[in-house]
């Protein structure tokens, strides 16, 4: 039996470790409802871009090297987004994971992968083993702004609009947690760059389908010119694009952490419980100790005495 | 005046972070890239760069409504005005009362 006293300091330092993993999980938990609003928020004006884009793919063949790219350039970049802090279960781990068999495939292609990472926790992950990186970005994973967003996005759009000779990439990979519910997070790694722009479906000639042509969007003027609009529109697209990847992965972030905080509140009262038995059985072993003594010795004294 | 039914479109004003404003109106005076634009119902599809500066909306009642805002686009069909910039933010109301 261990000593009590040793017991009773460790479930001491258990609660206390407990108390402080249950303000994380409610942190966490709130911060959700904040995340979502977030990407509530922003989400009207990605609707806008997507329709725009939407529009101007449906009656122009797009040329414009954001949608193709032609060179041959086998240099491509990589972002990773993982978080800032920790204590967030398998978080960081995963994107890591994912980042790195992404990376070995592309080089298995002969690519050479550059390596964008935004949150602390990849950053020292990578600067750690020594490892190349472009370019990192720190701060807010957990409530990405529009700024960071903005920034993001134009370091990358410059990347992708110079030329090869000048350390240009012809692709952009991004690697990110999808937020599916509060329980499944699931990592994913998207093409962002050149642009895949999905049309609609129903743009697939359906000569049975006459409501088709109906829902063909109306011819649009653009001012004050096509590629000038492209021009303005695209990048924006992007920019948009990765914002909602930066909220996506901050809901995942929140909910990944809560998750994590959750179970580990959990182990630690569990912890607890068993060392209190412990506790418990051994203070009583004393206790039945100091009895037998007790007995014992007034049984020796009765015995004398007669 | 002259018309019995006044007509109005919908206009939407989306920021990037939030949406700004929406509602029903019966001109928009846009900063557009090559000069200011109006924009009235039933104007023909268009989708337009604008750059800084201040758009007016004027809702059925003749109320104006001033919105400041940074560059992004405009895009107009159906009657319906969506316009999506970077950053957007209410400055004035004023109301025909005044």
């Amino acid at each position: 039996m261990g000593s009590q006293l040793a017991l009773k300091s460790r479930i001491h330092s258990t609660e206390s470790l407990e108390k402080i993993f249950n303000a994380q999980e409610m942190i966490a938990s709130s911060h959700i409802a904040k995340a979502r609003d977030v990407a509530l928020n922003a989400k009207p004006y990605t609707d806008a871009i997507f329709d725009a884009v939407q529009a101007l793919v449906a009656h122009t063949h797009i040329t414009h090297p954001i949608a193709v790219k032609d060179e041959d350039n086998p240099r491509v970049a990589v972002l990773a987004l993982t978080s800032d802090r920790g204590m967030a279960g398998p978080y960081t781990s995963s994107i890591i994971r994912e980042t790195e068999s992404l990376l070995a495939r592309l080089e298995a292609d002969g690519k050479q992968p550059e390596l964008f990472v935004y949150g602390r926790r990849g950053s020292t992950y990578y600067k750690y083993r020594n490892r190349d990186v472009a370019a990192t970005w720190e701060g807010d994973t957990d409530q990405p702004g529009v700024e960071i967003a903005e920034t993001i996005s134009n370091t990358l759009m410059d990347a992708y609009m110079k030329p090869a000779e000048k350390g240009g990439v012809s692709e952009l990979y991004i690697v990110f947690t999808e937020f599916i519910n509060m329980v499944v997070q699931k990592v994913r790694v998207l093409r962002m760059l050149p642009v895949e722009i999905v049309g609609n479906e129903a743009k697939v000639p359906d000569p049975e389908d006459e409501k088709a042509s109906e829902d063909i969007p109306p011819l649009y003027a653009f001012e004050p010119s096509l590629d000038e609009v492209l021009d303005a529109i695209l990048p924006k697209y992007i920019q948009s694009r990765i914002h909602e990847c930066l909220l996506t992965a901050a809901a995942s972030e929140t909910a990944s952490r809560q998750n994590a905080m959750h179970t580990a509140t959990d182990n630690a009262r569990n912890l607890v419980d068993d060392l209190t038995r412990k506790l418990n059985a051994s203070r009583q072993a004393s206790i039945t100790q100091e009895l037998t003594e007790i007995i014992g010795s007034a049984d020796a004294l009765n015995t004398k005495e007669e | 005046m002259a018309e019995s039914e006044k007509t109005t479109m919908k206009v939407n004003i989306v920021a990037a972070d939030h949406p700004v404003w929406h509602g029903e109106a019966s001109s928009v005076t846009i900063p557009a890239s090559e000069g200011g634009m109006g924009i009235l119902p039933d104007h023909e599809p268009v989708l337009t760069v604008i750059k800084q500066g201040t758009l007016t909306v004027v809702e059925p009642d003749g109320n104006r409504h001033m919105f400041e805002v940074t560059d992004g686009f405009i895009s107009f069909d159906s009657n319906k005005l969506t316009v999506a910039v970077e950053r957007g933010r209410d400055v004035q109301y004023s109301s025909t009362e005044d």
